[in-house]
């Protein structure tokens, strides 16, 4: 089957350098990718270094990085939230994942929105230490 | 005469009792044992297939079947059988119903009715042609069904193993859609779960 791939060349990691100050956002992630987090609480040593966004079939294609700096492991729990044009949220929202990060890993999480209308999303995620 | 100013000083403090507690939410409850959660939320409570598994196979199903471009030109697709083989007993017409709901809202393909909703459509077409009840010009004809294009069909199979402390579940939706008329499959995919407890 032909993909379509309309590729919007947004790896945001290369859009910013490191390092934020920025309050509810994971310490090491760039700039650019932390407009897309709300992060809810601490960090606890997960960073997401670098968010990939692909517009294919019509439909939004997001994946992120999680990437533990930590030896011990974490558990994340994340879901991604569509916004349309006005930055009002598309559909019902999706169901919470949960995650296992091992110490120093990286895992990638992806998510594709439901319908077309969705242009933006954020990444909600909170971090329990195990 | 003493039981009356009983009675009195009882209904009096039950009067200043509900001055002193405000307002009352419009609830029917006795306390707060019960109560709304988030529908979304992570189900850890055991680790036989739950909502959150439901929504999670849900989700990427759809996701993937959006991606992959199949359904340009909103073409017709039926449900087909959804086999449970598990050990469990699981409505799967559940997780079907939530993918079908998915792929309605995005717009981007029509369903027909299945076999099990097949015959509440013969019904109506009887009842508009056959009853006299109607008139002619609004009845819908007989004969006019668009007939699907694709056939969804989905397995959820798992593997159990267990010890005296730990107990791992895992579990396997697979979903698979075929060409009715060249009998091909055009997409495949399928969600891993693994639930691990502490026995």
């Amino acid at each position: 089957m032909k993909l379509r791939n309309f590729l919007l060349p947004l790896v945001l990691a290369a859009m910013a350098g490191t390092a934020m100050a920025q309050s509810g956002v994971p310490t090491g992630t760039p700039a650019a990718v932390a407009a897309k987090i709300q992060l809810r609480g601490d960090a606890n040593d997960i960073v997401i270094p670098e968010i990939r966004i692909v517009r294919r079939n019509d439909v939004m294609v997001v994946q992120a990085d999680m990437k533990s700096t930590t030896d011990s492991n974490r558990t994340v729990f994340y879901r991604f939230r569509w916004l349309d044009s006005s930055g009002s949220q598309v559909g019902d929202g999706e169901s919470w994942k949960q995650m296992t990060v091992l110490g120093h890993q990286i895992l990638t999480v992806k998510s594709v929105a439901l319908h077309s209308s969705a242009v933006d999303f954020r990444i909600e995620m909170n971090v329990e230490t195990q | 005469m003493p039981k009356l100013s009983l009675i009195l000083a009882l209904l009096a403090s039950v009067a200043l009792s509900a001055c002193a507690t405000g307002v009352q939410s419009p609830v029917v409850r006795f306390d707060r044992q019960v109560n709304y959660g988030d529908a979304k939320a992570v189900e850890l409570v055991t680790n036989e297939f739950g909502s959150s598994d439901l929504q999670m196979i849900a989700e990427k199903m759809v996701g993937s079947l959006l991606e992959t471009g199949i359904f340009q030109g909103r073409p017709t697709v039926t449900i087909s059988t959804v086999k449970n083989k598990t050990s469990e007993y699981i409505d799967t017409t559940n997780v079907m119903n939530s993918i079908q709901t998915a792929l309605v809202k995005s717009g981007k393909v029509r369903f027909t009715r299945s076999i099990n909703e097949m015959q509440a459509g013969v019904d109506e077409l009887q009842r508009q042609n056959q009853s006299g009840l109607y008139k002619s010009k609004t009845t819908a004809k007989v004969g006019q069904m668009t007939a699907a294009k694709y056939s969804m069909e989905g397995e959820l199979t798992s593997i159990v193993k267990q010890n005296s402390s730990t107990k791992d579940v895992f579990y396997k939706f697979t979903l698979k859609l075929f060409d009715v008329e060249e009998g091909t499959i055009e997409w495949q995919d399928e969600k891993e779960i693994r639930k691990t407890s502490k026995r």
